[in-house]
This record gives C-alpha cells, sequence and structure tokens, in this order.
C-alpha cells in the first residue's frame, strides 16, 4: 500500500511538472503579449511594465522564477487585472466551480448507477431499452444543444428557473442537469454491462439458489465487481467533466474558473492560465488517485498486484 | 429454425441491423451534401439582409435566418465542410500517429515497449484537452492564422488529443497477434520482424483499427463543436457547426426566442454523432465476437 502510494505521488509530481513547463512554453511562445493595447504605447513604457513583471529576462529564467513562485504558492499579481492577485481570483472562482462540478460529478455517477440497476433488473424490457436509447444520447448531444433546450424551455417558456447566474440555488439546477447528463450516461452504460456480466458468474448463482430476489443479488452480490469500470474511468469522466464545465460556465455566465482560463488564454494572461492549468492537472491527479483508492477498495484481489 | 423459436430476439436483431443502415444512409447524405455545397443553388452563406434578420424557418428561408438575415440552410450546408474535415482530420492524425506508436512499441523488445507506453501512460495523465486549448488559444491571431494555416493546424492537434487509446489498442492487437501460430510459421520461414509487421500482423489489425477509429471520429467531431463554441476553434469568415451555435447563444433572450438558430445547428451534429456511434457500436459487435453478446 504504501510503496503504491508513493510511487503515485511521484508519478503525479512528474504529471504537474510535465503541465506546468508544456503550458508555459506553449503559451509563452504565443505572438503578442499582456499589454497589447490598441495604441502602441511608447517603447520605454512597455519596457518598464516588462521589467516590472520580470517579462524582460530570459525565458529560462522567467520559466525557474515561474516555478519557484507556484511551489510557494504564491504566484503574484494578475496581469491583466493588476489590482488582483492570481491566488485571489483562483481562490473565488474555484470553490464555486468544485461545488457545480462535484455536484455534477455525485448526482450523474448516482443516477447513472440506479439507471444501469434498473436496466440490467429486467434486460430487453422497456425499462432496459429505454436506459440504453438513454446512455447513447447522453455522449451524442452536444451540450450546448442540451443547455439551450433546457433553457429555452424551463426558463423562457415556463419561467420556472432563472437561465443564468450564480445567485440561488434554483441557479444551480439547470447547469447541473447539463453536466450530469454525459457522467450519468456513461455510467449507466458501464454499471448495466458490468452488471449483466458479474450476474451470470457462480456466486449470483449460489445467492439465486439461497432464495434471495434478483434486485437484492443484483445490488447486494453483483454491484460490487460491476463498479470497478466506474471507478477506473472516475479520471477520465472528471475531465469530461472539467471541459464540459468550460462550455456551462459560460452559457450559464457562472463566475467559476472556467471563465478565466478560457479569457485568460486569449489575453495572455500568463500566470493566471498557468494557474487555471495546474489546478485541474492537481485535481484531476486527486480524482484518478481516488479512483485506484476505490478499486483497490472494490476488488482487494488486485491490491498486491500495483 | 432457431431464430424462429426466438421471435423477441430475432425482432432485437433486426433492429439492430435497422439502426446502423438509417445511420449509414443519413451519414452518406451528410457527406455528400457537404461535398456538393458549391455546386447546389444555394444562397450565399454572407449575404446580409437586416430586412429579414431574425425571421423563423419559412419556404424562402428553410432553418430561418441569423442575426444579420443570413440563411441558416446555407450556413449549416457550408459549415459541414469544415466540420466534417476537421473530424476526419483529426482522426487521421490518430490514426497515423497511433498505429505507428503502437506498432514500433508492440513489436519491439520489451524495454522498447516499456519507454514507450510509459510515455503513453504519461500523456493520458496530462488533461490535453486544456493544452490543445492553450496551443488553439497561440494559433489563433498569429502569423499561421493570418497566411490561412491556421485551420490546417487546428486539424492536426485536434488529433493529438487522441491517439493515445489508438496506442493502446494497437499496441496490444499487435503483442496478442505476433505471438499467434502463423506470425511463428513466418518466423521460422525466416521472415524478418518488420517484415512481419508489415505484411502479416498490420493487415490483421484492420478490423481493430477501424473500430476504434469509429470511437475517435465523433470525439473529434464534438470537439471541433467545443472548441469553435468557447471561440477558440473555426473563426470567422469560415463557418463551422460549432460556431454557428456559438452565434445562437449570442442572441438567445427571453422575448424573441430564435429556437431555430440553436436547434438545427446542433441538431444536425448530435444526429451524426449518433449515427457515428451507431454504426460504431455495429462494429464492434459485428468485428468482435466477444463483444457480441452486449
Amino acid at each position: 500500500m504504501t510503496p503504491f502510494l508513493v510511487r503515485r505521488f511521484a508519478s503525479a509530481t512528474l504529471t504537474i511538472w510535465a503541465v506546468f513547463t508544456l503550458s508555459f512554453f506553449i503559451i509563452r511562445s504565443a505572438p503578442g503579449g499582456p499589454f497589447d493595447l490598441e495604441r502602441e504605447p511608447a517603447p520605454d513604457i512597455k519596457a518598464a511594465i516588462e521589467a516590472r513583471y520580470d517579462l524582460d529576462l530570459p525565458l529560462w529564467k522567467q520559466y525557474v522564477q515561474q516555478g519557484w513562485l507556484w511551489l510557494t504558492l504564491d504566484p503574484g499579481p494578475s496581469l491583466r487585472q493588476p489590482d488582483h492577485d492570481v491566488a485571489t481570483i483562483l481562490s473565488q472562482g474555484f470553490p464555486v466551480s468544485v461545488l457545480l462540478g462535484g455536484w455534477a460529478l455525485v448526482i450523474g455517477i448516482l443516477a447513472g448507477m440506479a439507471l444501469g440497476i434498473l436496466s440490467a433488473w429486467r434486460p430487453g424490457s422497456w425499462i432496459d431499452r429505454s436506459v440504453v436509447l438513454f446512455a447513447s444520447l447522453g455522449i451524442s448531444l452536444p451540450m450546448y444543444l442540451i443547455a439551450g433546450l433546457l433553457i429555452m424551455t424551463f426558463s423562457f417558456h415556463w419561467n420556472l428557473l432563472p437561465p443564468a447566474g450564480w445567485t440561488s440555488l434554483a441557479s444551480l439546477v439547470l447547469p447541473m442537469t447539463c453536466l450530469a447528463l454525459a457522467p450519468a450516461a456513461q455510467v449507466a452504460r458501464l454499471t448495466r454491462s458490468g452488471l449483466l456480466e458479474t450476474s451470470s458468474e457462480d456466486f449470483a448463482r449460489t445467492a439465486k439458489a439461497k432464495g434471495r430476489s434478483p434486485l437484492s443479488i443484483l445490488i447486494l452480490h453483483c454491484l460490487r465487481p460491476a463498479s470497478i469500470p466506474v471507478a477506473s474511468t472516475l479520471g477520465p469522466t472528471a475531465a469530461a467533466l472539467l471541459t464540459g464545465s468550460l462550455v456551462v460556465e459560460q452559457i450559464f455566465a457562472i463566475p467559476g474558473i472556467g471563465m478565466h482560463f478560457v479569457q485568460g488564454a486569449m489575453n495572455r494572461d500568463y500566470p493566471l492560465v498557468l494557474g487555471v492549468v495546474l489546478l485541474y492537472t492537481v485535481l484531476l491527479q486527486v480524482l484518478t488517485l481516488i479512483g485506484d483508492l476505490l478499486i483497490m477498495w472494490l476488488d482487494p484481489r488486485g491490491s498486491d498486484m500495483r | 429454425m432457431i431464430a424462429s423459436l426466438q421471435p423477441h430476439k430475432s425482432r432485437w436483431r433486426q433492429t439492430r441491423k435497422t439502426l446502423p443502415v438509417l445511420s449509414l444512409t443519413w451519414l452518406t447524405l451528410v457527406v455528400l451534401i457537404s461535398i456538393l455545397t458549391p455546386a447546389l443553388p444555394l444562397e450565399p452563406i454572407d449575404s446580409v439582409d437586416p430586412e429579414q434578420a431574425i425571421s423563423a424557418p419559412s419556404i424562402h428561408h428553410w432553418f430561418g435566418t441569423d442575426v444579420l438575415g443570413r440563411d441558416l440552410f446555407s450556413r449549416i450546408l457550408r459549415g459541414s465542410r469544415i466540420s466534417l474535415a476537421c473530424a476526419l482530420a483529426g482522426a487521421a492524425t490518430a490514426l497515423l500517429v497511433g498505429v505507428a506508436w503502437g506498432l514500433i512499441a508492440g513489436g519491439g523488445s520489451r524495454q522498447r515497449d516499456n519507454v514507450m507506453m510509459r510515455f503513453v501512460d504519461l500523456v493520458d495523465s496530462i488533461p490535453l484537452v486544456f493544452l490543445v486549448i492553450l496551443v488553439a488559444s497561440v494559433v489563433r491571431g498569429s502569423v499561421i492564422e493570418e497566411s490561412g494555416g491556421g485551420l490546417g493546424v487546428f486539424f492536426v492537434i485536434l488529433g493529438f488529443v487522441y491517439w493515445t487509446p489508438m496506442a493502446r489498442v494497437v499496441r496490444g492487437e499487435t503483442i496478442s497477434l505476433a505471438n499467434r501460430e502463423w506470425a511463428l510459421a513466418a518466423t521460422a520461414l525466416g521472415s524478418s520482424p518488420q517484415r512481419i509487421l508489415r505484411k502479416e500482423i498490420l493487415p490483421n489489425l484492420v478490423p481493430t483499427i477501424l473500430v476504434t477509429l469509429t470511437l475517435i471520429i465523433p470525439r473529434v467531431l464534438l470537439f471541433e463543436a467545443f472548441l469553435s463554441f468557447l471561440g477558440l476553434g473555426v473563426q470567422s469568415p469560415h463557418v463551422s457547426w460549432g460556431t454557428l451555435a456559438r452565434d445562437a447563444f449570442e442572441v438567445l433572450n427571453p422575448v424573441n426566442t430564435a429556437w431555430w438558430l440553436v436547434l438545427y445547428p446542433s441538431l444536425v451534429l448530435a444526429m451524426s454523432l449518433l449515427a457515428l456511434n451507431i454504426i460504431g457500436d455495429a462494429l464492434r459487435s459485428d468485428l468482435d465476437p466477444k463483444d457480441a453478446t452486449k
């Protein structure tokens, strides 16, 4: 267990460093800088501003400097919003994004498992077929179509829920539904096929011989091994959710960190963009690790192999 | 005989055949139309008509018009060209890089395999999508974009997100094929490892590669729409399904809901994605007998 954790920690550190390096050099190779204005300022003024933010140093020195700043978790001011620290901007947006994405992930997984159980309980029935249909629709529909349909029906037509903003609980409902749909579809698919596979195994037959009802066999005996694929896709699912949240935050005007990422990349706000990418990477590493630990808990046989 | 004893199952098989055929028809239609678009008698995509701004679908404008009075129907048809080109180019990149990587890793020594697959692991643990967004924002407004190469670069970077699944699948299949009797027989006959890879193993990889491609193409198609929706992908004056959706959300308001602008571009994309996924599922269950029960 401990060597596994140490190895995982090492590889996570390597990944985070690789992401930092790649994104640093990608964004710095972009033409234009954060201080490009409509009217070009006098060269000495521009040079003074750049010197203020150490942008005049050789690139490798800036790289080392930025790396050190991030290690001490004090990335300094944003280049486009000079009155705000990058750390402050991120710490304001982060709880919003986590609240939205986290709940969407939890709801999506729970709903997906429930649907998967229902459809494996009566394979071939109309329930099963509608779940299968839902699962293939859920991964085929672009998120903005779902968002558009939801806004037009629930906000514009029936006037039930606010179409945008981040003010009340009600304004959470639509963006969360949008985000949760794809993970729900994916999890439903995985749970269904996992349950169908495990329900033909010997232990399931034994449980049936004991006189257990089909539904309780599925939930009490088969669900645990069948949720291993779900746990192993936790990382990729979360990654898809993060990318989806960029779209959802834009459509519903939610003040999360996704907005800063897209804006920052276009404005060449180097530290802000680096901050968002690093935050996402760390988040994904943590979720993947949770997924791996879940797999070890779900399937103790594999824990020695790692 | 057996089929007649199982009417329920046979009907299910029937629907399983109908859906892929319908999907294939839809896709063929979309591809044909997108190729023929320049020859079709359509309204030009940039013919502005302020009188007709945001008008609902009618005889003159089948899918309605946008905020500048441009005909949505011809813009969707025109947009299909770039969207499909993105999907194909992205899939081609993933195909070339992934197959080459997988073949070289799976067909070589243990050590080489280890190093190459470790690299794939590393790439997979990186949130590549975000790096691609960064690259897209770098390309945007740069020299490459102005010289008209922006779209080409965009096609290629799309593919780099999705080459790892292809590399993994090809590598695994290469290793399992290399241990089959006929591959060993070729070695016994004196073929060089390179020749076996090229002449014996590669042709047998085709079904696996096809199935993986059907998984990758819809993802690239969706990713193009996603990037263009955020304003980081295809740029005006070019039109794609993603930019059309972006335009729709810019004018979305409760007073005068232009539902056609939101619905039609997304629906065409969604139907194409669904069709691709259905064909992928059908191919997988036909080409991979292990999976046929699902």
